[in-house]
């Protein structure tokens, strides 16, 4: 029975579902993992074998760990670590990966190889005591026992915990000194009987080696030593490795390789010292093992072994800093790759040496900025190579091959934009001035087609396959960029935080169309589409950069063709030298970019004297709110614009309200308000007045933090003179200040935890909510004040009546957005990242603030309203990214399609998702429920009925005239 | 085991009160028909309120632990994409004693208080209540389909009805069809008064139908009349 009302509202809402068949036509899914965080070996990539499948075990930056397939590059298995709780590291233990996250390490989990399921998780300290330390890999570690296979780990850089290989389960505990001493374990090391823990105590102006070792049975310590010794740098000069069956501890000393062979009791205190060469760095390259390691010096790298015997191996490759450096070995038998810019082949390549007389195998390398790779050599001897660039791209090399390619600094895109194509006719369009006899060749040879048609025309008209709302956009026959019947292909510019690199996404099926790296220490922070299809040229976008350079910070304008990827103007045009505080995109007549630099001067693009004109007729009814920084904290002040004698060719802006906000709310962001086409100004009701809607164009949200009092607020503001036209304060979730907000229209959403339930009082409950607001002018209805036009002086400027109402939501979510459409006048949905990894829509009917808490009336059923219920039921049918595992979304983007009923809906963040979504249903298109068969089948019914009736009546007739 | 490690120790023994005064949550999703293993399960978590600060993963074995949680009241929620679970309110009074906590069903969406009075054992046990079904079946062309819908079927009845009708009508009795052409010119007086706007006579028809046949259709024409009056406006 609870869930009558459930069925009744699915009734009312219409049954608008996704099909099963339509996957994949109306929607794509990227499942990314992340850019691998190489740079310590803890959690750097590394090949792994599970029965006879390889696979690339990584952690990256995005915190997630996954398992790519070396076949075909696709995801195995992932597990998407949460926010706060960072990886620090994993570990192969046979079929179980273990892993440390959190601060310190305080989470050990196991992860079945095959599939990424939990085996165990076991917490080895709460997060509060966590020690915080950079890199984020220091003092924390795991080895596997020898003969037991358990794991030993090491947190906080002074616990050592012995647990249980399948279900966590610690047998021992074994803390250092406390975290106040000053000695901080980095490294473990198990031998059959023995566990050696290894770290550094600091001494005046370096650090000493500290050695204990403890029973691995017990965790009794047997042992606890200094050595005499001088590191500099505890995380990149010290080493400890196991070699046939003996511990080591290895570290660098004034340029010179020393190592110590490690005993249960510690007598050895006598480093060997290789000191026949001096070296700069020391290299683990996963040769230790065998005591291999690489060092690196002015003359040269060298392998080295500092093994049982301390020496020198082979040299490799002559003095180049650039070198990076890999190493494999199977049954004993090493093998080194390093890749560097031949100066013969004028290439990158990569050189995998086997450290005997066979000559090294050779790759040659797509990519110039490679960070990091790893080597896995095949039992054949053909290597195979993970690599990844600076920029976000891994590639699998077999042989000399690239096997495939990733681009995972998708994964952190942070800005993205759609881009309406140009028509396949437009885009094959001759001259205007062409002769007759060139157009009666060029449609002979479009004539050619005519078969083609033809039957496709006869196809159709028999079956009736018409396009619909959901079939596929498909590409245009000759390959070029055009768009479909109902603009649905489009292409997405975005850009990542990762190398400032730019892609040109399809959105017809998530190809990438183009792509390219804006160089080194380029951050994106603005995107916006300067010149549309509409404009009559190929569509342009300009992406607002912050470049950071050693000496400076400048703000980069980058004007690409939005087809191609291609420069318009230039490669990067500086703007403002030094940071750009803002930039804005203006639209009168013809669009251009302001950028106010620190000063509040304004920059322009282009900077032409259109852009200038056109901002000398119009700045005085400009108004933009910014963030600034006051007195250590930020405030919102909103600034006109005036033409300075003294700032010379730029206009400058000037303060002309700050928000005043109580003594220790702080402002977290502001979010400026959804624009599109307004199809009404007001709403009639059921007693025919009218609620006209309040349509400020200024409005934005602003997002404070009140940290004393625990609370959260959330304002409305007038960007002309910083008026607040709505505000609230809402409860912070543990303290931290997470509402999700949107505004379009006249229509505010919001999204909070609600967690005030006095302990001892129970009266209320806890859970997410949604609040709902519609702003009308006046003071009630059929008041009209016309806001849409009005002036932010005029008095009536804040005349304004809200409906509110709040609902208890389902999830806790991580971005929402509400549909747009090209003309506004379909319903809007509320589209909502949840999670729990979906992305799920929200009918606007079912967040209508005027449901009544009673049956409604006839005139209230009449306007579509129904009763009030305090939940939002989590219906699965309206689950748009249905069983895909959208993970981590960060944004929601939402934009017309050419048909008014379907807008579509693109979600990013690790994922990457992309579909239609038509909120009051596909009404200008034939439904998809559209029969021509049974048309047909009437129709003709009908006419075989008339021509059997005929001769009938006929007959009839005559006899009728006969005897009448 | 804790005591152990932090033996010696005098300012760690503070942290000791600090961990002693929660307790670790332990529980247990049970397999059932709707999802039997943790593959199916996919990845899941069980959380306390919005979980930002008390979460457990699910395992393999289905067992989950939420450490450190201190006194008071939480709602439990097991969060995966294709699975729903039942919420349960989770009382911790007394940290130090695990029998304390109290665990009983909760409906979203109600207040906290009164506690519901039904007592679930703990360690906590829960199981998939049902599974989403994301996609609605396609509607696909099936002639038997067509031919049961009503309307289709109505239109194919007229149809035999119409060729019918002349060949029954020579079979009719004389008398019987003479009835019933007076019957329908009694019906066809009713209806063309009603058409035309004229009650009275409308009504004074009716009256004069003392068949009671033709009384059951009156029934029904006040209101036909009330609509069309009201549409003509």
């Amino acid at each position: 029975m609870r869930f009558l009302p459930l069925l009744f509202l699915i009734h009312a809402l219409g049954c608008w579902a996704i099909h099963e068949s339509d996957v994949g036509t109306v929607d794509w899914h990227k499942k990314l993992v992340g850019i691998p965080l190489y740079k310590s070996p803890a959690t750097a990539p590394r090949f792994a074998s599970v029965d006879d499948r390889n696979v690339i075990l990584t952690a990256s930056a995005n915190n997630v760990l996954a398992a790519l397939d070396a076949k075909d590059g696709t995801v195995a298995w992932r597990y998407v670590f949460d926010p706060e709780d960072r990886i620090a590291g994993f570990y192969q233990n046979g079929n179980t990966v273990v892993t440390l996250s959190g601060p310190g390490g305080a989470i050990a989990r196991g992860l079945d190889i095959k599939t990424g399921v939990l085996t165990f998780e076991r917490r080895l300290h709460a997060n509060s005591e966590g020690l915080l330390v950079d890199p984020n890999d220091l003092g924390k570690g795991i080895a596997i026992g020898t003969t037991s296979q358990d794991v030993y780990t090491l947190t906080n850089g002074h616990t050592v915990t012995r647990l249980d290989k399948s279900t966590g389960k610690p047998s021992w505990t074994w803390s250092g000194q406390d975290q106040s001493s000053l000695t901080l374990f980095t490294k473990l090391l198990t031998t059959t009987d023995t566990v050696y823990v290894i770290g550094v105590s600091s001494s005046f102006a370096s650090y000493t080696l500290h050695v204990v070792s403890l029973s691995s049975s017990t965790g009794q310590v047997l042992a606890d030593s200094e050595i005499p010794s001088s590191i500099v740098n505890a995380s990149a000069d010290l080493f400890a490795f196991v070699h046939s069956g003996s511990a080591f501890a290895a570290w660098l000393e004034n340029g010179n390789a020393r190592s110590l062979l490690l005993s249960p009791t510690l007598k050895n205190k006598q480093a060997q010292t290789l000191s026949k060469q001096s070296f700069e760095e020391l290299l683990d390259v996963g040769l230790s093992d065998l005591g291999l390691f690489v060092g690196k010096g002015s003359r040269g790298s060298t392998v080295i072994n500092l093994g049982d015997n301390a020496s020198l191996g082979s040299t490799i490759g002559s003095s180049d800093a650039s070198a990076i450096y890999a190493g494999f070995h199977a049954d004993g038998k090493p093998h080194i790759a390093k890749s560097f810019w031949s100066t013969s082949t004028e290439k990158y390549i990569l050189e995998v040496n086997a450290l005997d007389a066979s000559a090294p195998t050779i790759l040659p390398l797509e990519h110039a900025d490679v960070a990091h790779f790893t080597l896995h050599v095949a039992s054949s001897g053909e290597p195979q190579v993970f690599l990844t660039t600076e920029s976000g791209t891994v590639q699998l090399y077999t042989g000399t091959q690239v096997q495939w390619s990733r681009e995972e600094s998708l994964a952190t895109t942070t800005l993205a934009e759609f881009v309406e194509l140009p028509e396949q006719i437009s885009a094959e369009a001759d001259a205007k001035g062409e002769s007759f006899t060139h157009r009666l060749l060029r449609h002979a040879v479009q004539a050619k087609d005519f078969p083609r048609y033809f039957s496709s025309f006869v196809r159709r008209f028999i079956t009736g396959s018409y396009a619909s709302a959901t079939s596929a956009a498909t590409a245009a026959a000759d390959g070029k960029l055009s768009r479909d019947a109902f603009g649905f292909r489009q292409v997405i510019v975005t850009a990542s935080h990762v190398g400032g690199k730019v892609f040109g996404i399809d959105s017809s099926n998530g190809d990438i169309l183009w792509s390219r790296a804006l160089g080194a220490g380029v951050t994106p922070s603005k995107i916006f589409t300067i010149k549309a299809v509409s404009d009559g040229v190929d569509p342009e976008v300009v992406i607002v950069t912050e470049k950071r350079s050693e000496e400076a910070r400048d703000t980069v304008v980058f004007h690409l063709n939005a087809l191609t990827g291609e420069d318009v103007a230039g490669s990067g045009t500086t703007i403002v030298r030094g940071q750009g505080s803002d930039a804005f995109l203006l639209d009168y007549g013809s669009k251009f970019i302001i950028i106010l630099d620190d000063l509040q001067r304004v920059h322009f693009y282009p900077d032409n004297d259109e852009s200038r004109r056109a901002f000398t007729d119009n700045h005085s009814k400009l108004s933009l709110p910014s963030l600034a920084s006051k007195n250590g904290h930020t405030v919102i002040f909103g600034s006109h614009f005036a033409f300075n004698e003294d700032a010379g060719e730029h206009p400058v802006a000037y303060r002309t309200w700050e928000l005043p906000l109580p003594k220790d709310e702080r402002v977290q962001t502001i979010d400026r308000a959804h624009r599109g086409p307004v199809a009404s100004l007001g709403k009639v009701l059921g007693d025919r007045t009218t609620l006209y809607k309040y349509l400020n164009p200024r409005l934005f949200i602003a997002y404070t933090v009140t940290a004393s009092k625990s609370l959260c607020g959330l304002y409305l503001v007038d960007s002309a003179k910083g008026t607040v036209v709505y505000q609230v304060q809402l409860p912070a979730n543990n303290g931290a200040c997470n509402i999700q907000a949107t505004l379009s229209e006249n229509w505010l959403v919001y999204h909070y935890y609600e967690s005030e339930v006095p302990s001892s009082d129970v009266h209320r409950t806890k859970g997410y909510r949604v609040v709902t607001v519609e702003l009308y002018e006046g003071q009630g209805p059929d008041d009209k004040t016309e806001s849409s036009d009005m002036s932010s002086f005029d008095k009536a400027a804040t005349d304004v009546f809200a409906f509110e109402e709040s609902y208890i939501f389902p999830h806790a979510i991580s971005a929402l957005a509400p549909t747009s459409t090209k003309f506004g006048i379909s319903g809007k949905d509320l589209i909502v990242a949840t999670k729990n990894h979906k992305i799920q829509s929200f009918p606007r009917r079912l967040l209508n603030p005027r449901r009544p808490h009673r049956k409604p009336t006839s005139q209230e059923a009449e306007e579509g309203l129904f009763q009030y219920d305090p939940i939002i039921y989590d219906d699965p049918k309206r689950v748009i990214s249905h069983t895909y595992e959208v993970a981590n979304v960060q944004k929601i983007v939402t934009a017309p399609a050419l048909l008014e009923s379907t807008s579509m809906v693109f979600a990013f963040g690790l994922d990457m998702f992309l579909t239609r979504v038509a909120p009051s249903g596909t009404f200008d298109v034939l439904s998809e429920n559209f029969n021509k068969a049974q048309l047909v089948l009437t129709v003709s019914g009908l006419i075989a009925a008339i021509m059997f009736t005929r001769p009938m009546v006929q007959r009839k007739r005559l006899r009728e005239k006969w005897y009448m | 085991m804790v005591l152990r490690s932090l033996k010696g120790s005098l300012c760690l023994l503070f942290l000791w009160f600090a961990t002693t005064i929660a307790i670790d949550i332990h529980g247990r999703v049970e397999w059932n028909d709707v999802c039997s293993n943790a593959t199916e399960l996919g990845r899941a978590k069980a959380i306390l309120d919005s979980g930002s600060e008390y979460a457990g993963s699910i395992t393999a074995s289905g067992d989950f632990t939420i450490f450190d949680v201190p006194s008071g009241t939480y709602l439990l929620s097991i969060i995966t994409h294709d699975y729903t679970f039942d919420k349960l309110r989770i009382d911790v009074h007394n940290p130090a004693d695990a029998q304390t906590v109290e665990v009983r069903p909760y409906i979203e969406g109600t207040p906290l208080h009164p506690p519901s009075t039904v007592i679930l054992p703990y360690p906590i046990k829960v199981s998939a209540k049902g599974k989403f079904a994301y996609f609605s079946p396609p509607d696909s062309f099936n002639l038997i389909t067509m031919l049961s819908n009503p309307m289709t079927m109505m239109m194919v009845f007229g149809g035999i009805m119409m060729l019918a009708t002349p060949y029954m009508m020579k079979n009719l009795d004389p008398e019987a069809l003479e009835e019933m052409k007076k019957e329908q010119a009694k019906v066809a007086g009713v209806q063309k008064a009603i058409a035309s706007g004229d009650f009275k006579g409308g009504i004074s028809a009716i009256m004069a139908a003392a068949d009671e046949a033709t009384a059951a259709t009156v029934a029904k024409t006040p209101q036909k009349s009330g609509k069309s009056k009201k549409s003509k406006r």
